[in-house]
């Protein structure tokens, strides 16, 4: 690739292979993009969901990181045990405990008012879940809902979601980076 | 509602409509007497032996012996109208016939027409079969073994235990009398599997919610099986009758004696490890041989002839075997090459098994028609001839088909094998140099990490290793599910099971504890005791630990879950891997679970049933409580038991680490009678599961049975299969699954104390829906009553009096003690 094409900042495009490699579900797999355009994309959404689970636990910087994302306004719902990394944070202003099943049960359904009661969701941002779950409840929705945008912001190629990054589960350095800039673009 | 007699007495099962008509057609089957009927050739009627069954049984027949196919489907839709069918398909395609593969993502059809929704049905249909198949099939077996090696026995649950075989009542509204009586309900459980199957063709149902009828049928039939099985080997084998204090048998890898020729017996079927054992004592082997049980035949060989009652086996054999471990130690096992022959039975069985015990020497023997492993078929040959084989090594293993034959060849080549393999055991097994050399080859690709089900770091695990850290090897050894999958993918070909067994090497030979062995069904006298504070809620509830080892984060997660609840007083029972998986673990004062708590049905202990077929023992105890302590008859009368079960029963299973058809088939079976499960997150390749609605008041809302009003209800229990992401969330589910709407106050304020407290410990903070399970200000746990009530004012918007200290508005429903919540219009008291 010449130089010149080369994306600015981290590289969230590469290794699109999904982290449990056998999970090939169809014709229809996730494409990869840069940090940048996901942020455009949840800033955009009206009804932006961020799901985050217990995986969060194992790199604690990601709470840091996911309450920056509900300060700009996205709720968060907090998956498993997850709710008490924001307790222990102090944040609790938009985030929901609730399980991931409960929660992407309602999520299939058009007629849901959402966590708030204020109307469905129009985007869902996967975080820090174990992820043959966390890819089994994108399947749900890839199939039995479609109208909700499936973002993934793990460090796995997530291959039922609409948009994800290439798997950066190796590169720990580079995925914060990625976070940050999807921050940034947010923010802009 | 009482039934022509004829209606359910002929012995070949046919449709409940058809039988309607034969009977009309044929007054004269009304004559006492054995003939058959004219136009309907095989069809045996012995009214002789009906009509003094009714003698015998002071309940008339229910309206459903026998449910067919569609019998029971009114009763399906309500649980499916409620807990929505949720699917999260594996596979967007379809490859099940030449039209194929079929893209069936989103609104997409195949070409036959079927859609995303039924497609899943299907296979989860086909799954629920195969656990269904496993169960009625290792049931038929030990049908025909135990007729023929012992001849008929009454069937005896003994004098504590008069409603003896639960589900064969409600299922079939028959009552066995003896072993062969078991036949007829083998036969029913065929019967319906055939038809369930046949619907799977391609052309045949199309519709989900009719394929989760179909399913929950399978499921149905699948808890009869199990029953079958364990009666029989229960009356048979003189196991324990509902034995609160079965004693502690011996688990773990290191309690088999290296000194002494191992065998193995791994599977679920216990002829041909039983045979071992009574050759064993037969010939005063046991100074020589150790035989320990991988998977359920572990622990059914635990439990022979531990009741001391009448037995064709001698006495006391159980506890001279030992429970090497769960399925999931199989691998570790091999690798660390503790045994010296393995016999094999049914189920669960890695169908490698063959070339992992060839590659260390230790001969296989098949046993059970189900595998066969390509081995020769030896039944007919000399039991010397075949020893001479095996111990020569001409041959890696044998199908024995005959039990006795394969258990004392596996006996004599286990002995006269140990000294010739002694030499190839320590060559499977690294030194202190091959360990470092094979270190050395890891390049840090991390390709293994791709595919390993846990997610474990391995290349950090051999990193920290080189650095002379073996602690990631040894912390991760339990949570490593043996699946090699990394193996398999490393470029560099590192046996990486095999450093984990360098590992711990010290680990599996101080493996050694203790584990109540499987005590049987509940007794009467015990259901006796806890069904008012059951139904009332002031037991908080049974929890019911049943299944696999494919824990999400290694097998102390078991032990963890059992133990909370037995702490908090719940009523925990506990069944196959997840029984012995629990036992591997000490308190401070170095007691296992086991010998922590009493064994009886009761709050605050903890029962081992038995293996997986005693499952069914768990479905018995909650029919039980329905009819003898409520009066409900239990005889065909399968949805009201399961109507009494959901709304009165606080039961909750967790299947933790489930992975199997099987496990698809119990806890399908176990949600038609109307008990909710959890499982861990890698069952959402189970792909379907049933979850209500909170936010839909019209879903829960149930007949009050007194006057056949319509009730509101709180969403209780809110799911009937619930995939949990932790440990902490499956916990803090199993507490919310506990609850329902008959619990009086004290019983919910206690359910509800437990669920805050859980949240609070491992959440930080009070669940979000709490209120939603609040009638009367009495319900409020104690501890959080004044921080509640406030919150019911300022968040919910209820109103209060708090002089009175009462609820002016805000509930859904008054609490009621004499609240009668049924999903069955018949079940309605008052005549309008
Ligand atoms: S069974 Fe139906 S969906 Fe499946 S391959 Fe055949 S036509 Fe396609
Ligand atoms: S064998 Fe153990 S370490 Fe290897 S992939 Fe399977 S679970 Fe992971
Ligand atoms: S795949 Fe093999 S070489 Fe690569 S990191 Fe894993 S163990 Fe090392």
């Amino acid at each position: 690739m010449a130089a010149e094409a080369k994306p600015k900042g981290v590289d969230t495009t590469k290794n699109p292979i999904p982290f449990e490699m056998a999970q090939i579900p169809g014709p229809e797999m996730a494409k990869t993009y840069m940090p940048k355009v996901i942020g455009a994309i949840i800033k955009k959404s009206k009804r932006p969901l961020l799901v985050v689970g217990a995986e969060l636990f194992d790199d604690p910087v990601m709470f840091d990181k996911m309450i920056e994302i509900g300060k700009m306004g996205v709720p968060i719902a907090a998956t498993a045990h997850s709710v008490k990394g924001f307790v222990e944070r102090g944040y609790l202003n938009n985030v929901y405990q609730i399980g991931l099943h409960p929660l992407t049960n309602n999520l299939r359904f058009s007629d849901w008012m959402g966590l708030d009661g204020q109307g469905q969701y129009d985007t869902v941002i996967f975080m820090g879940i174990f992820y043959k779950f966390a890819n089994g409840m994108l399947s749900t929705l890839k199939n039995f809902n479609r109208d909700i945008r499936r973002i993934s912001i793990d460090r796995y190629y997530h291959v039922n979601a609409n948009m994800t990054f290439g798997n950066m589960a190796f590169t720990p350095d580079d995925y914060h980076a990625a976070i940050d800039e999807l921050i940034a673009a947010m923010k802009k | 509602m009482r039934y022509p007699k004829v209606f359910y007495v002929f012995s070949a099962n046919r449709s409940r409509i058809y039988q309607r008509k034969r009977r009309l057609k044929n007054p004269m089957a009304t004559s006492k007497g054995s003939f058959t009927v004219e136009d309907m050739k095989n069809v045996q009627i012995n009214i002789g032996a009906v009509i003094k069954e009714e003698e015998e049984w002071d309940q008339p027949m229910g309206p459903y012996p026998k449910p067919n196919v569609a019998t029971l489907r009114d009763w399906d839709f309500k649980i499916c109208n409620r807990y929505k069918i949720m699917y999260s398909p594996a596979d967007d395609t379809c490859t099940l016939c030449t039209y194929g593969p079929c893209d069936l993502t989103g609104d997409k059809k195949g070409a036959c027409g079927i859609n995303m929704a039924a497609a899943c049905g299907k296979i989860v249909l086909v799954a629920v079969l195969m656990g269904t198949c496993a169960h009625t099939a290792h049931g038929r077996h030990l049908y025909h073994w135990c007729l023929d090696k012992f001849g008929d026995m009454k069937f005896d649950m003994g004098s504590e235990i008069l409603v003896n075989a639960p589900l064969t009542r409600t299922i079939l509204g028959t009552k066995p009398k003896t072993l062969k009586d078991f036949g007829e309900a083998l036969e029913y459980c065929e019967e319906q599997i055939v038809q369930l199957l046949a619907a799977t063709h391609t052309g045949q149902e199309g519709y989900y919610m009719d394929f989760e009828s179909k399913s929950l049928h399978g499921g149905m039939i699948d808890s009869l099986g199990k029953e079958i099985c364990d009666m029989l080997q229960i009356v048979a084998y003189d196991m324990p009758r509902g034995a609160a204090d079965a004693p502690l048998v011996e688990i773990g890898m290191g309690t088999l004696d290296q000194n002494k020729a191992v065998l193995i017996a791994y599977g679920h079927n216990l002829a041909a490890g039983a045979e071992a054992m009574i050759y064993t004592e037969n010939n005063n082997l046991w100074e020589k041989v150790d035989i320990g049980g991988v998977c359920c035949t572990a622990i059914d060989l635990t439990r022979i002839t531990e009741a001391g009652g009448q037995s064709k086996v001698p006495a006391n054999l159980g506890p001279k075997a030992k429970v090497a471990g769960a399925m999931g130690w199989w691998r570790k096992m091999v690798r660390a090459g503790i045994m010296d022959a393995v016999i094999v039975d049914e189920q669960c069985v890695f169908c490698d098994v063959l070339e992992d015990c060839q590659q260390r020497h230790i001969p296989v023997i098949a046993s059970n028609d189900k595998i066969m492993l390509g081995l020769p078929d030896r039944t007919n040959d000399s039991a010397d001839a075949i020893v001479e084989d095996l111990v020569s090594f001409k041959m890696p293993g044998v199908a024995i088909l005959d039990p006795v034959k394969a258990g004392e060849v596996a006996i004599r080549t286990a002995v006269a094998v140990k000294p010739k393999r002694a030499q190839f055991k320590k060559e499977s097994v690294f030194d202190e140099q091959q360990f470092k050399d094979t270190l050395a080859k890891c390049t840090q690709c991390n390709q293994c990490a791709f595919v390993c089900p846990p997610h474990i770091r391995i290349s950090e695990m051999i990193a920290e290793a080189i650095k002379g850290n073996l602690e990631p090897f040894s912390t991760t050894y339990e949570i490593c599910v043996g699946c090699q999958r990394c193996e398999q993918t490393c470029p560099q070909d590192i046996p990486i099971l095999k450093l984990y067994e360098y590992a711990n090497r010290e680990y599996v030979k101080n493996q050694k504890f203790k584990m109540r062995a499987g005590r049987g069904p509940v007794l009467d006298t015990e259901i006796r005791r806890v069904g008012a504070p059951l139904v009332l809620g002031q037991i908080p509830g049974v929890i019911a630990l049943v299944g696999c080892s494919n824990y999400p984060n290694g097998t102390k997660e078991c032990y963890d879950i059992a133990k909370e609840f037995v702490d908090r007083g719940y009523i925990v029972v506990a069944t196959g891997c997840m029984a012995m998986d629990m036992s591997l673990y000490k308190d401070a004062d170095g007691k296992t679970i086991w010998e922590q708590y009493g064994g009886a049905f009761d709050g605050r202990n903890i029962c081992n049933i038995g293996s997986c077929v005693a499952n069914a023992h768990i479905h018995g105890a909650a029919i039980k409580v329905a009819t003898i302590f409520a009066h409900r008859n239990e005889r065909a009368n399968y949805d009201d038991i399961a109507d009494y079960i959901m709304s009165k029963v606080g039961a909750c299973g967790v299947a933790w680490g489930a992975y199997s058809q099987k496990a698809a088939s119990i806890a399908t079976g176990v949600n038609r009678l109307g008990i909710p499960v959890v499982v861990q997150p890698s069952s959402i390749i189970y792909r379907r599961t049933f979850m209500g609605r909170t936010d839909k008041p019209e879903d829960w809302m149930v007949i009050d049975a007194r006057d056949g009003k319509m009730q509101q209800i709180e969403p209780a229990p809110e799911a009937m299969l619930y995939i949990a992401e932790t440990k902490e969330e499956a916990m803090l589910e199993m507490a919310k699954l506990c609850f329902r709407p008959s619990d009086n106050t004290q019983g919910r304020s206690i359910k509800l104390t437990h669920y805050c407290d859980i949240s609070m410990k491992y959440f930080g903070k009070l669940p979000d829906d709490w209120h939603l399970f609040v009638r009367d200000v009495k319900d409020l746990p104690l501890t959080f009553q004044q921080q509640m009530m406030k919150e019911l004012e300022e968040k919910h918007g209820w109103k209060i009096d708090w002089k009175a200290k009462k609820f002016i508005s805000g509930p859904l429903r008054p609490a009621d003690v004499s609240f009668d919540p049924t999903n069955l219009p018949r079940k309605i008291r008052a005549k309008k």
